[in-house]
């Protein structure tokens, strides 16, 4: 067991011993549990930090032992290119979640329960990117699911919370399945369930390819809360508690296309592709302007920012959907941006709620001069998923839009740009109704926890930053391309 | 009397145990403790004699004892029967013990205790069986012994009426049997399963469907299953989980021995196996979300999750593929350790704070943490939720039945997948309830305070539990004992 190996273990270990740890002290870990879980959220982006260095020299972290060898099944969990970009952004999200709990989470018998459900939830995510064989995968993958079934159906807010919950679950879970007959057909193609057969390459028969990558594309489509599939988002989103709404937003979207990376285009040569790309890029424009107008119409601050999520996503399909370079890594970027931006929109619409108790936009408003931090960190976030420059997300769209007029669909493309247009009318129009204009009678702004404000401030300026300084980030995603549709590129 | 004496010794241990319980209980007015812990001692006696019979067990070379020859009756340790008669004797322990604490409810011990010996003697006797002769004499004690018990709350009309039915159909399965093994010594002379498989005839096919229609009535076949939802679900909890559990799937396991026996071609056996697993998983599912008992609601996810072992089972006769075989009876082993805890769990809350209804349940969690997690293991297992038992033995379904190219089998998975989707719609409110923050109002001790769970039920639920745990995380040994099952009815079909 080398340093590396250590650390790979540490990564998935410590947010799973803190669940385990938390579930056991049970009421007597209240106290402790914000900082037993902050600490081991923190160990794992440490730890995918500290296997950066590994991943530059060329090696490839990697760990397994046999788990059940009839099946050919193994334990095993390596970290690529392709995963890091997911992995460092889950894990930073699971942190500054925890951190921004710390404030909103009040304090009682089941708050260890609740802390271990976001270890296992933020676990459920690093293992889905770290494994490295099928069912270890699906544990993973489902693991997220159950987690997060748990946060929205014990923690969520309002009477629906129930009911909210168990349409998430079955409605994900007929995405999951889907992935799960995807998963278990390229198994029996190649007899084996490790990601390093499906590397070297998988010969199937062409009708059997396009089964394949159709009930891949439409179960990770569910998971991005791609339109017509999207009906769970908004709901839950809304009814789940902050933390695990950024959680959702920022970190559990992206792994649906993490999905689309590693399986169908992972997998599968250009040319194998090419009938799924018109049809992606064209449900990505569906969903990007559905998502946007939905937004627009809405009334509820959770749920104009879940309405955007939709709206993003389908830009990321679209992205990926036009198979050229710059498409593609611009939906790879979009995914760590607009991990970056979603949560710091949650966040900020977590204190705007915090501070006025009141989530209805037509009762907000003028509360620009009594919460300004508030107000320029949501004004960074608005510009930001506008795609203004010099924000990150600028950089990601100008990708994805330059990947699509590449292709030989102009007229697609020239759809999405001006689709753009309507996320600034979403974002803007969200920002002046909230913080300019005449307060109404009787709102009154509360004081807000530290722990709350601290981690939006952060990634407000993390938006910025990383919108002036894109080249580390894009570098790691020049990196993974290249594991892409056979090597194409 | 030949042959290898290992194979009879749980039989004996279990027959002899029943007689001796009995007059402890009668002589001695004795308390529920000492019953139960001499029941528990009988069942692991049994359970380690079946021990050197499994290791004798090799592939083609299978302990048997009793009268061989053309005209014989005798017993036959085939991996089939070691698994069933293994998970029969491992739950009736685990009953026995828990049983210790839960009859307090319904006392009569001295009766309880040999009737389940009884039962389990007969069902080990059943699925050992070698001869129809014998095979029929074990079915009826196990069927006798299962009657009475459902009907053991006999101040209950509700259980004498589930008892009574449930008696009125295992008679016409019986009769039907009979009818059957009468058919089958007319056409071929012989009630040894090998040699009558040798002589197929008229007689013998007759035979045949009379013994399918006995068996698949004893087994709750879907269109035959009508006893079962009333039988599982007014017997006394602990009842319920060895009814659940194992003993239909016995019965199961013996219509598979004797159709292939009896010379049913394996894929028209297969193909039937299949069409009759559609009409169980559907039927199983949609009923089950409407119960507001959850007894009843357990007992028709019995229904829904048989059809998926049938179903399995169906892939690997139709198309010879050990691993779909292998793949059902890991499933039915899963099943029987998730039910189990299931039905046990509900018995606790029974006992404790009088639950029956769903909505009862509420607040489970707060009362008692050890049977609200463990509640949730079984039925999070039975939902198929990584990485419990349910979701390998569905992945191994799964990856055996998209091996072939057979229309039916993906119509058949299809169905498959739609009904575990549907299975989520009542286990997930489920556990919500155990979990809900305030509890009901309707029951007795309506305040929330911490209940101390008898160690009596406490011991059996957290074995159970981690057996759950322990068959998903680890499956290997678990698929190596059901791979043998899988080559041996290969072998029988072929």
């Amino acid at each position: 067991m080398n340093a590396e190996t250590t650390w790979l273990v540490i990564i998935l270990g410590a947010p799973l011993a803190a669940a385990a740890l938390l579930s056991l002290m049970g009421a007597r870990g209240a106290r402790m549990a914000g900082w037993i879980a902050g600490l081991a959220a923190a160990l794992s982006l440490v730890g995918t930090i500290a296997l950066l260095p590994a991943l530059q020299r060329g090696d490839t972290p990697a760990l397994g032992f046999e788990w059940i060898p009839a099946m050919n099944i193994r334990l095993a969990v390596r970290l690529d290119w392709l995963t890091l970009s997911f992995l460092i952004t889950e894990a930073a999200v699971a942190l500054l979640a925890v951190v921004y709990s710390w404030g909103y989470h009040h304090r009682d018998e089941g708050t260890a329960y609740f802390y271990a459900s976001l270890m296992l939830f933020a676990a459920g995510m690093s293992g889905t990117t770290l494994a490295d064989d099928i069912f270890l995968f699906y544990v993973f993958w489902e693991l997220m699911l159950v987690a997060s079934y748990v946060l929205i159906a014990v923690w969520g807010e309002g009477e629906r919370r129930t009911a909210v919950a168990l349409k998430y679950f079955i409605f994900t879970h007929v995405g999951s399945l889907m992935v799960l007959v995807g998963l278990i057909l390229l198994y029996n193609a190649t007899g084996t369930g490790s990601f390093s057969a499906f590397r070297a390459g998988v010969t199937l028969a062409p009708a059997l390819v396009r089964t394949v990558v159709t009930l891949f594309l439409v179960g990770f489509c569910v998971k991005m809360a791609i339109f017509p599939l999207h009906l769970w988002l908004p709901d839950a989103h809304t009814v789940a508690p902050m933390p695990v709404t950024i959680m959702l937003a920022a970190a559990m979207l992206s792994m649906g296309t993490y999905g689309i990376l590693r399986f169908p285009m992972g997998i599968f040569t250009l040319a194998q592709m090419t009938p799924f790309a018109v049809p992606m890029m064209v449900t990505g424009i569906i969903s990007e302007l559905y998502g946007a107008l939905m937004a627009l119409a809405e009334d509820d601050i959770k749920r104009i920012i879940a309405y955007s999520s939709v709206s993003q996503m389908g830009y990321i399909l679209f992205g990926l959907g036009t198979l050229t370079w710059n498409g593609v890594a611009g939906a790879t970027l979009h995914v760590i941006y607009h991990g970056i931006v979603k949560a710091l929109l949650f966040m900020c619409a977590g204190l705007i709620i915090r501070a006025t108790k009141r989530r209805r936009i037509g009762q907000l408003g003028g509360l620009g001069g009594a919460m300004p931090v508030t107000a320029i960190c949501t004004g960074v976030g608005a510009l930001a998923i506008a795609g203004a420059p010099p924000f990150c997300i600028f950089i990601s769209e100008w990708m994805i839009f330059s990947g699509g007029f590449h292709t030989a669909r102009i007229g697609l493309s020239v759809l999405t740009v001006f689709g753009s247009l309507l996320t600034v009318a979403y974002a803007l129009w969200m920002l002046g109704r909230i913080f300019f204009g005449t307060r109404p009678e009787g709102l009154t702004v509360g004081r807000l926890p530290r722990a709350m404000l601290v981690p939006t401030v952060l990634l407000a300026v993390l938006s910025l930053v990383a919108g002036l300084f894109p080249a580390p980030v894009f570098d790691w995603v020049a990196r993974e391309l290249p594991m892409l549709l056979g090597g194409a590129w | 009397m030949t042959g290898n004496v290992w194979v009879v010794v749980p039989q004996a241990c279990l027959l002899c145990g029943s007689s001796l319980v009995y007059l402890v209980g009668r002589l001695w007015k004795t308390r529920n403790h000492l019953l139960a812990l001499l029941t528990a001692l009988f069942f692991a006696m049994a359970l380690g004699a079946l021990v050197p019979v499994f290791k004798l067990a090799r592939p083609g070379d299978q302990a048997a004892w009793g009268h061989f020859g053309p005209t014989g009756a005798f017993l036959r340790a085939d991996p089939g029967a070691l698994l069933v008669a293994g998970i029969a004797l491992g739950l009736g322990t685990l009953v026995a013990i828990y049983s210790g604490c839960y009859l307090a409810l319904d006392r009569r011990y001295e009766t309880f205790y040999p009737l389940l010996l009884l039962l389990v003697a007969g069902l080990v006797g059943m699925v050992l069986a070698a001869d129809l002769f014998n095979l029929y004499l074990f079915c009826e004690l196990m069927s006798i012994a299962a009657y009475i018990l459902v009907a053991f709350r006999r101040r209950l009309d509700t259980a004498i009426e589930a008892g009574f039915k449930y008696l009125m159909m295992g008679s016409v399965g019986t009769v039907a049997m009979l009818l059957g093994i009468s058919f089958v010594y007319r056409g071929a002379g012989g009630l040894t399963l090998s040699q009558t498989a040798a002589t197929p005839g008229q007689w013998t096919h007759a035979g045949l469907a009379c013994l399918l229609v006995g068996l698949g009535i004893k087994s709750a076949i879907v269109p035959l299953h009508t006893w079962l939802p009333d039988a599982h679900g007014r017997a006394p909890s602990s009842v319920s989980a060895m009814l659940s559990g194992i003993v239909i799937q016995s019965a199961f396991y013996v219509l598979l021995k004797v159709s292939l026996g009896l010379g049913f071609a394996a894929r028209d056996l297969g193909t039937l196996l299949i069409v009759l697993s559609l009409l169980g998983m559907v039927l199983g599912n949609v009923l089950a979300l409407v119960q507001p008992h959850t007894k009843r609601l357990l007992a028709y996810s019995t229904i829904a999750q048989m059809g998926y072992v049938m179903l399995s089972i169906g892939v690997g006769l139709r198309h010879s593929i050990p691993a779909a075989i292998q793949a059902g009876f890991f499933l039915l082993l899963a099943h029987a350790v998730m039910k189990g805890l299931a039905f046990l769990c509900k018995g606790v809350c029974h006992f404790y704070c009088g639950a029956t209804v769903i909505g009862q349940l509420r607040g489970t969690a707060a009362r008692m943490p050890l049977v609200a997690v463990t509640f949730s293991l079984a039925l999070a297992g039975l939902a198929g939720i990584p990485p419990l038992a349910g979701f390998a033995g569905k992945w191994f379904i799964l990856t055996a039945g998209l091996r072939t190219a057979d229309a039916l089998v993906y119509f058949g998975l299809a169905v498959f997948l739609v009904s575990t989707l549907l299975a989520l719609g009542y286990y997930l409110p489920l556990i919500g309830m155990l979990f809900a923050a305030q509890a009901c109002e309707a029951l007795e001790t309506s305040e929330v305070s911490r209940i101390q769970v008898s160690p009596w039920m406490a011991l059996p639920l957290a074995v159970l539990g981690c057996l759950v745990l322990a068959i998903g995380l680890y499956p290997q040994p678990w698929l190596n004992w059901a791979a043998a099952v899988g080559d041996y009815l290969g072998t029988l079909g072929r």
